[in-house]
């Protein structure tokens, strides 16, 4: 499926996805759906844009996911509302997964949830009843330590109702970043080659093997979010990473537990940075390589929907930057390994000759129709690619059928308790983006929120804490702490606060937990035991906040009385 | 003031608008930028794709864009030296061989970005670490 055809279905459910933060672009689409009749289910713990527009609000407690999707499962099929045919023709595992979701009566999810069984028996209802329905996940189902779980979960739901392989239909991760889909598509990822390709299968590294002209290691690699342990705690010698080349991320500001990543960053021997602004990271960084930015370097992006788009230089790099791939060549060159390409399509050749799926789009075809999804198999004009991936019910699995995978809830790690008695979450701000480097260096979108950004919590909580809008707070976990706003919202319910994580100052990852998905190894952002405390020399905390933010920017090398700020 | 039009694809979300830039090529400067008719975003824009350009210009509000290869000569914690690509590249080889050769290929680790850089520069770095380093400790953000 596409973005595009998200305002043509007759029911979308919206879970743990906020749209109108995350993309704007895709919440267009949402609305516009809305007004063609759409029938709306947003699961979400705070009341979103979405949820504002919604037929039914699921407003679950942070970290009961599973749960309630379970429930829902439940319901469609005692009420008999599943799609038996379709069940039958393309799915195997369905017994097992009703031994499952039998416990699951909207009775015990509404325990979990806090949200009434009524409300899920209509929402499975809605949901089951209105074809094609569609359903669009976010990081507020991604970033649990049972997250797998919940996509497994929600494509059950599409399963059972039949809601797979045409328009309008499909479950669909919308992709935080612009290429997040394509660095996983160019096997930027420890157990793929480029094209999903498994690095444990022997026929795909014979061929990697072949055309890199090389033997290749058969283990699957390092997990960055296993990168601190690996390097602080690794007993084994040849095991302990050593060295970092860090291209184009911010760890020392974007990953959880931050007082350990800097410490990881600080033992490494050796750690490269190659980026594009000076960032946290680049504090601990023992090399930095300035590169050529979007903007100013060439290339093709994947959407979130598998689309291929090529990225122009719109602009000339000014001052001794080189583009990415090139530093990376230079490299490999030096090190005895040669890659010499002239320029970013013969790159683009070779890996698609590499890649089954993607050998079809070639660098004139997707000039030529602005936008190619893949797979696309043939370099011939006619194939122009394919927007449904498992179209007619026919799924990638070796016999085509898709399989019902159900599992148990379980709670979060850290739950709240007598220290730390609220929730923390992380969330997008609509004007900022990731670390902010690029946004927060835009004039006109760093006027819309700053330093040291807010902490979304209950006006019930604020009048406990005697604290009121704007008024500089301590917010704390078991990890660490900082310093940020209070914003008194109904938005978010008692017990649970929400901060974006692009703050140096209010910087909430210095809290979060690095909890991972057993299975995508992905934190457990979205929920750690916090506590918020009142600062009473207001004075003293407005000048510290700014002192600390000076001190980071002396650090960093700049100028005093530089920028806008001063 | 020669101008000149660019189309190319928003380097925000994943919903990959397509945005026309007015360029004046004497200046090196963006003059204006308007939504362009892309699959996904059929001729809108979000705020971010409106002004999001703005840091090519390197205003300095927040940080500073990285002009020339740097390198801590004194070790951890000492001043980041100024030096020549040829400098910066020799240095990193040189360190990337000697730790692979004391300790293996797996105790380097490598990312990729799912940012600015693209699709070619990923395959590039998957590539340098599996196939000149010799592991497959490589990954991105996707999982953060």
């Amino acid at each position: 499926m596409g973005i595009p055809e998200i305002e043509d279905a007759k029911c979308l459910l919206c879970f743990g996805y906020n749209g109108a933060d995350s993309h704007p672009i895709v919440a267009r689409r949402i609305v516009r759906g809305r007004q063609k009749g759409m029938k709306i289910i947003c699961a979400d713990p705070r009341v979103t844009e979405t949820a504002r527009i919604s037929d039914i609000h699921l407003q679950l407690k942070g970290g009961s996911n599973l749960a309630l999707v379970n429930a829902m499962a439940n319901v469609i099929w005692k009420e008999g509302l599943a799609d038996e045919k379709f069940i039958q023709e393309h799915t195997k595992g369905f017994d097992e997964f009703l031994k499952v979701i039998e416990n699951y009566t909207p009775e015990y999810a509404a325990e979990i949830s806090q949200v009434p069984a009524e409300t899920i028996r209509q929402a499975a209802r809605m949901y089951a009843t209105n074809k094609p329905a569609m359903i669009l996940y976010g990081m507020g189902v991604c970033q649990f330590s049972q997250a797998v779980d919940v996509v497994k979960g929600l494509a059950n739901l599409a399963l059972m109702t039949g809601n797979f392989g045409g328009p309008s239909m499909g479950i669909g991760p919308v992709r935080g970043q612009n290429n997040v889909q394509g660095a996983c598509d160019m096997g930027a990822l420890p157990n793929s080659y480029p094209g999903y390709q498994s690095v444990t299968d022997p026929a795909s590294r014979e061929k990697f093997e072949k055309a890199w002209g090389v033997p290749l290691p058969d283990k699957v690699g390092c997990p960055i979010t296993h990168v601190p342990y690996r390097i602080l705690q690794e007993k084994e010698e040849r095991k302990r990473i050593h060295a970092y080349y860090i291209f184009g991320e911010d760890p020392a500001q974007s990953d959880p537990d931050l007082a350990e990543v800097r410490e990881a960053l600080d033992k490494c021997d050796f750690v490269i940075m190659q980026d594009i602004y000076m960032n946290k990271t680049g504090l601990h960084a023992d090399v930095i390589l300035p590169a050529t930015a979007w903007g100013e370097n060439e290339g093709v992006y994947t959407c979130a929907d598998r689309g291929f788009q090529r990225v122009r230089k719109v602009v000339e790099p000014e001052g001794d930057l080189k583009p990415d791939w090139q530093i990376i060549a230079e490299i490999s060159t030096a090190m005895g390994y040669p890659m010499n390409y002239k320029n970013t399509e013969e790159i683009w050749n070779e890996l698609i000759d590499l890649c089954p799926s993607f050998t079809g789009a070639t660098y004139e075809k997707i000039e030529k129709y602005g936008s190619v999804q893949w797979p696309c198999r043939d370099k011939s004009m006619e194939d122009k690619g394919t927007p449904y991936l498992h179209k007619d019910g026919i799924f990638a699995t070796k016999d085509h059928k898709a399989l019902f995978y159900g599992t148990d809830w379980h709670p979060p790690l850290e739950m709240e308790n007598e220290e730390y008695p609220m929730s923390l979450s992380t969330v997008r701000e609509v004007g900022h983006y990731s670390v902010r480097t690029m946004t927060g260096n835009c004039r006109t979108l760093r006027n819309l929120e700053d330093e040291p950004g807010w902490v979304q919590i209950s006006p019930q909580d604020c009048q406990k804490l005697k604290i009121q809008k704007g008024e500089l707070v301590k917010v704390l976990s078991k990890r660490g702490y900082c310093i940020s706003r209070c914003l008194p919202t109904e938005r978010v319910k008692p017990g649970a606060v929400y901060m974006t994580y692009q703050w140096w100052i209010g910087s909430c990852n210095e809290l979060t937990i690095a909890h991972l998905d057993p299975i995508s190894n992905t934190p457990e952002y979205k929920y750690c035991a916090c506590r918020v405390e009142k600062i009473q020399d207001q004075e003293w905390a407005e000048r510290h906040v700014k002192e600390m933010y000076n001190d980071i920017r002396t650090q960093m090398g700049i100028q005093p009385g530089k920028g806008a700020r001063s | 003031m020669a101008l000149k039009q660019v189309q190319t694809t928003c380097p925000y979300c994943g919903a990959g608008c397509q945005i026309m830039f007015t360029v004046d090529a004497d200046a090196n400067k963006i003059v204006e930028a308007v939504p362009a008719d892309g699959r996904t975003n059929e001729g809108t824009l979000c705020l971010k794709g409106h002004y999001g350009w703005d840091y090519l210009n390197d205003p300095q509000i927040l940080t500073k864009r990285l002009r020339k290869p740097m390198i801590r000569k004194g070790g951890k914690k000492s001043p980041l030296v100024e030096v020549s690509w040829d400098e910066a590249i020799s240095y990193v080889a040189e360190k990337l061989t000697e730790i692979k050769g004391k300790y293996g290929p797996d105790s380097i680790m490598g990312t990729g970005s799912a940012r600015g850089a693209g699709n070619e520069a990923n395959y590039l770095m998957q590539k340098f670490m599996r196939a000149c380093i010799g592991t497959n400790n490589v990954d991105h953000c996707a999982r953060i």
